[in-house]
């Protein structure tokens, strides 16, 4: 057993128990200041990050929920926007048709109108030429009558006409 | 082993010449432990000594000794170090920016996560903590301060592994009693379900291995300490055997690249002894 006593495998007991008191020592002093402290701030910080991830988690379900909801929501109207816009459209071509035709007939009719009245105007135009030419020509006959008369008078038609024609130019 | 030991002595004490100092000298030198006899602290060890009468008890020589001095300043590292961080920790609730606080708790969660959380149930994480962060921390920078040149590492040591062993071998025992009764060590160790005779061959077996372990602890922190820094001492008295300037060019290299594998070494060895201690006393919580 000399090499316990001396050399590289030596034990030597006095070193053992100043191992065993340093150690101990060393336990006691971290134990109370350090390594209670650490392991209960470590702890509380873990939990307080495992909560907090939690949250995240939930937050960000709600979120997605809600951009879904929104994603949705545009979605309808869009479609509704564009239901109303074909709709205004239609309406608008309904209207314009009816525009267009009312258009149409009235000018029609108003064409109509004008042709009535030209014929109106026409016929009325013609009875009066009518009655001037039944007039002129009993005017005209009655003079020719009167010619007929004597020579004298029908110098004095002629003289009457010339002096008519005179004051006339 | 002993055979082995001697053989690997007469190897290295054959090396030197007469009148210098051999490689069995040089590497002892730099690996053992004596008492300090000189300046103040050799002061204070002559008052201890006269205060308890040689040796305590007769066995324990309460010296303080160069390893003793490098097992203080790893708990004055600790100390000065894990108090201002577990203020700082408590005070910013939602993390610090500073790098160096960030630094230390992500080894503290290196702890929690790999050493602790695996080994034990949920609601004993928080008890567990302090002693095997304390264990981790501790190991841990005894290996680093033997790193430091004209620094030793109190971790390369029997007596030092072994009482941090002996942590864990009590641990063991005193978890088994309080978590599966008394009598735990006679029923608790034994997997349940086998024949009543095998119980005489098991309970023989997992006694042995309820020593074995401490003991597989106190060796492996220790070897894995010393070797790197025999290999580290020797590559370097490399040069002083051969007496030549080149050789100091590969021989630096090769201990430069040994050292950088230590630095590995440290945080692996002091992880490994505290998530094996975490392993063994964690297994202890439950029957087999």
């Amino acid at each position: 057993m000399q090499f316990i006593k001396e050399g590289l495998l030596k034990v030597d007991p006095g070193l053992l128990l100043w191992t065993v008191i340093t150690f101990l020592i060393l336990l006691l002093i971290l134990w109370k200041a350090a390594w209670k402290p650490i392991v209960e701030a470590l702890d509380s910080r873990a939990e307080k990050i495992r909560g907090d991830i939690e949250n995240a988690e939930k937050s960000r379900q709600e979120a997605e929920k809600i951009l879904n909801q929104h994603r949705e929501m545009m979605a309808n109207a869009r479609s509704e926007s564009a239901q109303i816009i074909s709709k205004g459209r239609e309406e608008a071509e309904k209207i314009k048709n009816d525009i267009v035709d009312k258009a149409n007939s009235e000018s029609k009719a108003i064409a109509e109108r004008a042709k009535k009245e030209i014929e109106m105007v026409k016929e009325k135009a013609l009875t009066d030429l009518k009655a001037e030419v039944v007039m002129l020509s009993t005017e005209i006959a009655a003079k020719i009558i009167n010619k007929n008369i004597n020579a004298d008078d029908q110098k004095s038609l002629v003289n009457e006409a010339l002096n008519k024609i005179r004051t006339v130019q | 082993m002993i055979r082995l030991v001697q053989v690997f002595n007469t190897l290295i004490q054959s090396g030197g010449e007469k009148g210098e100092e051999s490689m069995y000298d040089v590497v002892m030198h730099h690996l053992t432990d004596h008492a300090i006899t000189t300046g103040f602290i050799g002061k204070i060890n002559i008052q201890i000594e006269s205060l308890i009468g040689g040796k305590l008890f007769g066995i324990f020589d309460m010296r303080i000794t160069r390893w003793v001095l490098m097992m203080w300043l790893a708990l004055f590292l600790c100390v000065i170090i894990f108090i201002p961080v577990a203020r700082s920790i408590k005070k910013s609730t939602m993390g610090s920016k500073s790098r160096w606080i960030n630094m230390w708790e992500s080894l503290i969660g290196f702890v929690h996560d790999e050493i602790v959380e695996p080994n034990f149930d949920h609601k004993y994480i928080r008890k567990a903590m302090p002693y095997f962060s304390s264990v981790f921390f501790f190991i841990l920078f005894c290996n680093l301060l033997g790193l430091i040149p004209g620094l030793s590492t109190a971790t390369g040591n029997l007596a030092v592994t072994a009482g941090m062993a002996s942590f864990t071998f009590l641990l063991m025992i005193l978890v088994g009693m309080v978590k599966q009764g008394p009598l735990w060590i006679f029923t608790g160790i034994v997997p349940h379900g086998i024949p009543f005779v095998m119980y005489f061959l098991l309970w023989p077996i997992e006694i042995a291995g309820l020593i074995i372990k401490p003991f597989a602890l106190t060796v492996r922190l220790f070897a894995n300490m010393t070797a790197g820094h025999i290999v580290i001492i020797i590559f370097i008295y490399l040069v002083m055997m051969f007496q030549n300037y080149f050789v100091g060019i590969g021989s630096i290299a090769g201990s430069l690249m040994i050292y950088m594998l230590e630095l590995l070494v440290a945080f692996i060895q002091a992880y490994i002894f505290a998530t094996l201690s975490a392993m063994f006393i964690g297994s202890s919580m439950h029957a087999h």
